[in-house]
């Protein structure tokens, strides 16, 4: 234990010291909007109104109007916002105004979003892979409710696998980003939804929905494995939760998909039984024998909110923890548990927080695990600075990368100012200054 | 009795597999059952009969519960055990425990009741939980509002030497009249309202569903309802019609269609020979529902709001969605979507938890929605269909229509079942213009994400029950007090604080408190 925590702590301060401090000034902008919102609830909820509306807006005037009716509704307003709201009374202020939002919007969204098609973000993913990071393109969409939609989606995704692996293949070698005990590694890396493959996937009757899902998934493994990409199936809600998991177990069990492609899923650190899914999960492994190990990307979780919200309302007790401290310490265990279960599984540990990124690496290292046999995962745009500090310290980390337009880009955009602006998020914390002890000090779990 | 505060029943967390897994076996369990026998049950005597019959309109051969019918005699020997019952005389806090006691009751039978849901009135599971669920809500409900009532009178203004008090006096005899649409949810909340503010009650429920109407009085009874106070009298619309011109009713508690709503109003107005007080009606009537959709809406969160208000269980609810009043910049965009979703709804039988549109509730409601169906295809465009329908039991197919003219019936009348209009507007005011033009104002709906025309519609619609970016159905008590205005209804608002009201009759007692110049 004592141990654990001194390897911990090294390990955590070498990546806190190998964090980038330059930062783009642009960036810096987003970053003090993201102060204001933080420190003000009101003006917080205003704002991701806003950033939520701006695709369905008409034109400028009409996306000053929105603004100006957001800010309305924050009590006391700081000065910035009367300027905003005094523009908001002319036909030219207005214009001025929307112009200026929508700027501010669309660099926050480039921020988190590397290209509308998967084409245009290959030269960022190609830098990336320059600098150590290998990827995993997620095709943002509009929720599919029709059957055209989940077969638009579908062939995006076939699309996608075929222009990142032929893309992959001139990339530079690098090493550590392509190898691991168990094998190779691909280079192209797909992460995709079930929810967007069917319109049929309802919570309380979830059979029609995987077997539509199914038939859609079926031909995108055929794909990933001829093109030697890697696919990996999202969580999405607690209200899918259990038929995405059912659906790529019985798809991956399946003879044809023995063989490949390499293939993984998700576990949610925030989920009060997620333990248990994950001995189904390990259960399936010693059943199923497939040519290459699952991928388990364990996170902590992005529906938080929707699902305490969705809980309260129908009278449930909560699906995940409710003290963040508590999804802290599950996610360590779990940590534990996943690297205790190689060679079986690929463990794959996303996350921006430094005490749990810190907490996999070193207890890999005290178990006598090999470093290449962990992988990091951030999010684009969240965790840039974390990223760097991992490629530059010779680890393996894939970068969560969204691609897609702004429409298409919005829910997810939303989702994670929601989680950079919480004031218990680790980036919240980080960049407020608490100093590195008190960042890597052990959750104070009370379950 | 001291109760806590009021909660409302948790409906049951159907996306877990264990949970699931226990609406097979309850199934199963109702299915092994001899035919459910509902009496016309007045004071101590049950007299069973077969002389109405409901079915289980998706398998109309299947008959789920053999009742028999009310007599005029019935009718005459209720409501003289009604008027003569002790049960006004009991206090607001007995009452509320037998109310309480009525709710454990069918919490304890949750399943078996829901599975009769299912059976009886085509009810899909979720929404036959949805239902027994707020059954036990207004128990609970209105057990803590009829405390409220006796221990809170209103305050008054109290000079020296006068002391001034508000009494809540039960009215009388209530004639419940109740629809087959939520088969214990309606019938239980009027009836407990009465109840709980002292009044007996006498029940004609739908005859489509007299089982589910056969529970809830047992609940009632079991839990401690006396005789005389509470009568089933299972029958059609003659037994209603007795009661409604019955000269010992002083309340009549009515949910159901237009035609028949004023029909009692015209009625009750008429005093019958010997009556001595006015009729007071509360009732909730049809509804022609729109939701305006903004060009800012979020068409991700429309369409399955839409689909959902629009085609549960049918569209056999009064707060259904009829009308899609959307702005021109998304009106092509919103159609083409939905029509896509209209195309993949899974229709077929309510016990099949795969479903998304149960069959309608008989042959009648069938053909009245194939015709308007017609009408729509005729006077307009029909944008979608659902691709598969069953061929046996009462199905109806779920229709989206498009371009119909202003005046169409279509538009404007109840159809009651699973036809859905989009109609293109060029701003929120006009969307705004055709609702108030309407002579319906039940529910309504609006998806905009900006503030001020949130502001604008809720200042401006008629309606009863407004609901801004979610779907427009699916009222709780305490969270969405529930009724229509204008030709919806008579304005009271089911499970909400003051529908008790409807209930009572006040009277003031000013008491002189000065005796030869001491105020004592």
């Amino acid at each position: 234990m004592a141990e654990l925590e001194r390897e911990l702590f090294e390990v955590g301060r070498r990546l806190a010291a190998a964090m980038p401090t330059t930062r783009n000034p642009l960036k810096a902008l987003d970053d003090k909007a993201m102060d204001l919102a933080s420190s003000d609830a009101e003006l917080k909820a205003a704002l991701f109104r806003f950033v939520d509306v701006v695709p369905a807006c008409r034109n400028l005037d009409d996306l000053a109007r929105h603004l100006t009716a957001f800010l309305e509704e924050v009590e006391e307003p700081p000065p910035s916002i009367g300027v905003a709201l005094r523009m908001g009374n002319t036909r030219a202020g207005r214009r001025a105004l929307g112009m200026a939002a929508a700027t501010g919007v669309k660099h926050m969204a480039h921020r988190f979003i590397v290209g509308e098609t998967p084409k245009s973000a290959l030269g960022v993913l190609r830098e990336l892979w320059k600098d150590g990071v290998a990827s995993s393109v997620d095709l943002l969409g509009e929720a599919t409710v029709t059957q055209a939609e989940a077969q638009r989606y579908a062939d995006r995704c076939a699309d996608a696998l075929d222009t990142i692996a032929a893309a992959a293949r001139s990339w530079p070698p690098r090493e550590q980003l392509e190898r691991d005990s168990a094998g190779p590694l691909p280079r192209a890396n797909l992460s995709v939804k079930v929810s967007a493959l069917t319109p049929l996937l309802r919570p309380d009757a979830p059979e029609r929905g995987k077997r539509d899902a199914a038939d859609r998934l079926r031909p995108l493994l055929r794909r990933a494995h001829e093109r030697g990409a890697h696919l990996h199936i999202d969580m999405e809600s607690m209200d899918s939760r259990d038929a995405v998991l059912e659906l790529i177990l019985e798809l991956l069990a399946e003879d044809e998909f023995r063989a490949g492609p390499s293939a993984g899923l998700v576990l949610q650190g925030y989920l009060r039984d997620s333990p248990e899914t994950l001995d189904t999960i390990l259960a399936w492994i010693d059943r199923v024998e497939r040519a290459q190990p699952l991928t388990i990307r364990l996170v902590k979780g992005a529906y938080w909110d929707h699902e305490l919200v969705q809980a309260a309302q129908h009278g449930w007790t909560a699906p995940v923890f409710e003290r963040k401290a508590d999804t802290d310490a599950n996610f360590e265990r779990l940590t534990k548990r996943l690297l205790d279960a190689r060679p079986r599984v690929r463990v794959a540990i996303a996350s921006h927080n430094l005490r749990s990124v810190s907490h996999a690496i070193a207890y890999n290292r005290i178990t006598g695990g090999r470093d290449e046999d962990l992988e990091l995962q951030v999010l684009r745009g969240l965790g840039d600075p974390l990223q760097a500090a991992i490629a530059s310290l010779g680890l393996r980390v894939r970068t969560y990368c969204p691609v897609g337009d702004l429409v298409a880009g919005m829910a997810y955009l939303v989702r994670r100012l929601l989680e950079n602006t919480s004031n218990e998020s680790f980036l919240h914390e980080q960049a407020r200054g608490v100093p590195l002890e008190e960042l890597l000090a052990p959750p104070e779990a009370t379950v | 009795m001291t109760l806590g505060p009021f909660a409302n029943e948790p409906v049951l967390e159907l996306r877990r597999a264990p949970v699931r897994a226990q609406l097979a076996g309850a199934l199963e369990a109702f299915d092994a059952r001899p035919v459910l026998q509902v009496p016309v049950w007045v004071g101590e005597d049950a007299r069973t009969g077969d002389a109405l019959v409901s079915i289980d309109p998706g398998e109309p051969e299947r008959v789920v519960a053999e009742a028999a019918v009310a007599s005029e005699a019935d009718v005459e020997r209720a409501l003289a055990l009604a008027q003569g019952s002790a049960w006004r005389r009991t206090t607001a806090s007995e009452r509320a425990e037998v109310l309480v006691r009525a709710a454990a009751w069918l919490r304890e039978r949750r399943l078996e009741l829901a599975a009769l849901e299912v059976r009886e009135a085509a009810k899909p599971w979720r929404e036959a939980d949805a239902d027994v669920c707020e059954a036990i809500d207004f128990l609970e409900y209105y057990a803590r509002e009829a405390i409220a009532l006796q221990d809170r009178p209103p305050e008054l203004i109290q000079p020296p030497g006068e002391r001034n008090e508000l009494r809540w006096q039960p009215r009388g005899v209530v004639a419940v009249i109740s629809p087959w649409n939520f088969p214990i949810a309606i019938p239980l909340g009027m009836t407990a309202a009465a109840l709980a503010t002292g009044n007996a009650v006498a029940l004609k429920p739908a005859e489509q569903s007299p089982g589910c109407a056969y529970l809830l009085v047992r609940a009632l009874r079991e839990a401690g309802v006396p005789a005389d106070a509470l009568a089933l009298l299972p029958g059609e619309g003659d037994v209603g019609a007795a009661l409604v011109g019955d000269p010992r009713v002083h309340t009549i508690a009515f949910t159901g269609s237009g035609p028949v709503g004023l029909e009692i109003l015209r009625r009750a107005a008429e005093p019958a020979p010997g009556q001595r007080h006015v009729k007071r009606v509360v009732a909730e009537m049809g509804g022609k529902n729109c939701v305006i959709v903004d060009s800012d809406a979020d068409l991700d969160d429309v369409v399955p709001a839409l689909i959902k208000s629009a085609f549960n269980y049918a569209g056999q609810k009064c707060s259904a969605a009829a009308r899609v009043l959307a702005h021109e910049a998304i009106h092509d965009a919103l159609v083409e979507r939905l029509a896509g979703a209209v195309e993949v709804l899974h229709v077929g039988q309510a016990s099949d938890p795969e479903i998304d549109v149960p069959p309608v509730i008989e042959r009648e409601a069938q053909e009245r929605v194939a015709r308007y169906a017609e009408r729509a295809a005729v006077e307009g465009t029909i944008a979608a269909r659902a691709a598969q329908v069953p061929e046996r039991g009462f199905f109806a197919t779920p229709t989206l229509a498009t371009g119909l003219p202003d005046d169409s019936p279509v538009l404007h009348e109840e159809i009651f079942g699973p036809v859905l209009a989009v109609e293109r507007v060029r701003s929120v005011e006009e969307a705004c213009d055709r609702v108030d033009a309407s002579a319906y104002a039940l529910t309504g709906g609006l998806f905009s994400r900006n503030p001020q025309t949130v502001d604008y519609v809720a200042d401006r619609t008629p309606v009863g029950n407004l609901y801004v970016n979610r779907e427009i159905t699916g009222a709780m008590v305490g969270r969405q007090p529930f009724g229509g205005n204008r030709l919806s209804g008579t304005g009271t608002k089911a499970g909400g604080p003051g529908y008790l009201l409807q209930f009572v009759e006040p009277t003031v007692i000013t008491e002189n408190t000065v005796r030869h110049g001491l105020v004592v």
